[in-house]
């Protein structure tokens, strides 16, 4: 064994770990290398100084304070824990709230857009289509007046406009002819 | 924490309920504190607040401190304790609490240069020291000495880096293995054995011209 597989083993040489093989091999080398002796020793006193440091012990009212930290701990818990309860129950609440008001709105809104959609009516635009004036000559006489009678006339027209027939078309008939003069 | 129904499994004759407790293992403690008997907690409390006083306080070096952090420790412990998972060593959960409050605190001292391991160390009155201590059979000049040795010893330690003083004092002190320091300070094994090493060769060379 060298000084350096000694450094590496020396841990566990203290602790007591080692095999026991190890450990007759490490004593060996401690009985032949003095340097390594010297550290093995210096290291042992340094930690029996540590290990046997006095204890401190807690101070008179540790325990009293203790428990006065635990009692405002256990408190605090339970402030917190209500806290927490009450703000779930506010949140439901709240939730619940914002749920109804949602409806109510979506309710309102629909409402007034159906009554604005019922004012507005849009209709497709009314085209007006004027008919030409038909200005065919009219060469037979008397079966005009009876087909307009058949066309749904109330029958005192009808026998107002009867009598007037010869004049109208009388006239008709003179103006045609000066047209065709 | 706070809502488990708490009850009493354990009839409440005092001394024998303190009796059972105290022959429990730290696992079966737990289970009487989880199943509602509060006394249990004490018990803990009893069992693991000098350790772990002693532990804060040679990784801190501030004893008002390190009883604060202990305190601190033990309602974390309180509050989550149903969290704790059973499989595992109660110790080695409750060291890890710690250490990482303490390392917490040695970093906050970082950030404020004012406050200084030794400065605090030394704010360590006589009157704070246990009775245990002063052992009335010593001469003045023996004790004196003993106290010498305990100051040099101690600023020894925290002269060391605070990774390798978290790791010694864990050994050395507390007496955990490697396997258990790995998991309180969240290391792996070879760098818990590594810094260890480093930490013992350091503390030696530090300590060597005052004790020679």
């Amino acid at each position: 064994m060298d000084c350096r597989e000694f450094s590496e083993k020396h841990l566990a040489f203290v602790d007591d770990t080692l095999a026991g093989i190890e450990l007759v091999r490490m004593q060996r080398h401690m009985a032949q290398c003095e340097p390594c002796a010297r550290q093995d020793a210096k290291i042992r006193r340094a930690l029996l100084l540590f290990r046997n440091l006095p204890p401190i012990e807690p101070s008179m009212g540790f325990n009293d304070r203790l428990k006065a930290r635990l009692q405002e701990a256990h408190e605090n818990d339970m402030l917190l824990e209500t806290t927490r309860r009450n703000l779930t129950r506010g949140a439901v609440a709240a939730t619940f709230a914002t749920l109804a008001s949602a409806l109510m709105l979506a309710y309102i809104g629909n409402t007034v857009y159906q009554t604005e959609m019922t004012r507005d009516v849009v209709m497709p635009p009314v085209v007006a289509v004027a008919t030409e004036p038909d200005l065919t000559p009219i060469t037979i006489s008397t079966p005009a007046i009876v087909a307009s009678a058949s066309a749904g006339l109330a029958i005192w027209p009808v026998a107002l406009f009867a009598e007037e027939a010869p004049v109208r078309f009388a006239h008709s008939r003179f103006e045609l002819a000066k047209l065709n003069r | 924490m706070a809502n488990i129904v708490r009850k009493q499994l354990i009839p409440a004759v005092g001394p024998t309920v303190r009796e059972r407790l105290q022959a429990m293992d730290d696992s079966a403690v737990v289970t009487a504190f989880l199943g509602g008997e509060e006394r249990a907690f004490s018990e803990l409390v009893t069992r693991y607040q000098t350790r772990l006083l002693n532990f804060v306080y040679r990784t801190i070096g501030d004893r008002e401190k390190a009883e604060d952090l202990v305190q601190e420790v033990f309602i974390r412990v309180y509050r989550h304790l149903h969290r704790f998972d059973r499989s595992k060593k109660f110790s080695t959960w409750v060291y890890t609490i710690a250490s990482n409050l303490a390392k917490n605190e040695l970093r906050n001292r970082s950030r404020n240069p004012l406050v200084l391991f030794q400065t605090v160390q030394k704010n360590f009155q006589d009157e704070d020291r246990p009775l245990q201590f002063e052992d009335t059979t010593s001469r003045p000049d023996d004790m004196y000495r003993k106290r010498h040795l305990r100051e040099v010893v101690e600023e020894s330690v925290a002269k060391l880096p605070e990774h390798h003083r978290h790791v010694f004092v864990l050994r050395e002190l507390e007496g955990k293995s490697y396997e258990e320091i790995a998991e309180i300070t969240e290391c792996n094994l070879g760098t818990v054995k590594s810094r260890l090493n480093r930490a013992r060769n350091s503390f030696a060379e530090i300590i060597a011209p005052y004790v020679d």
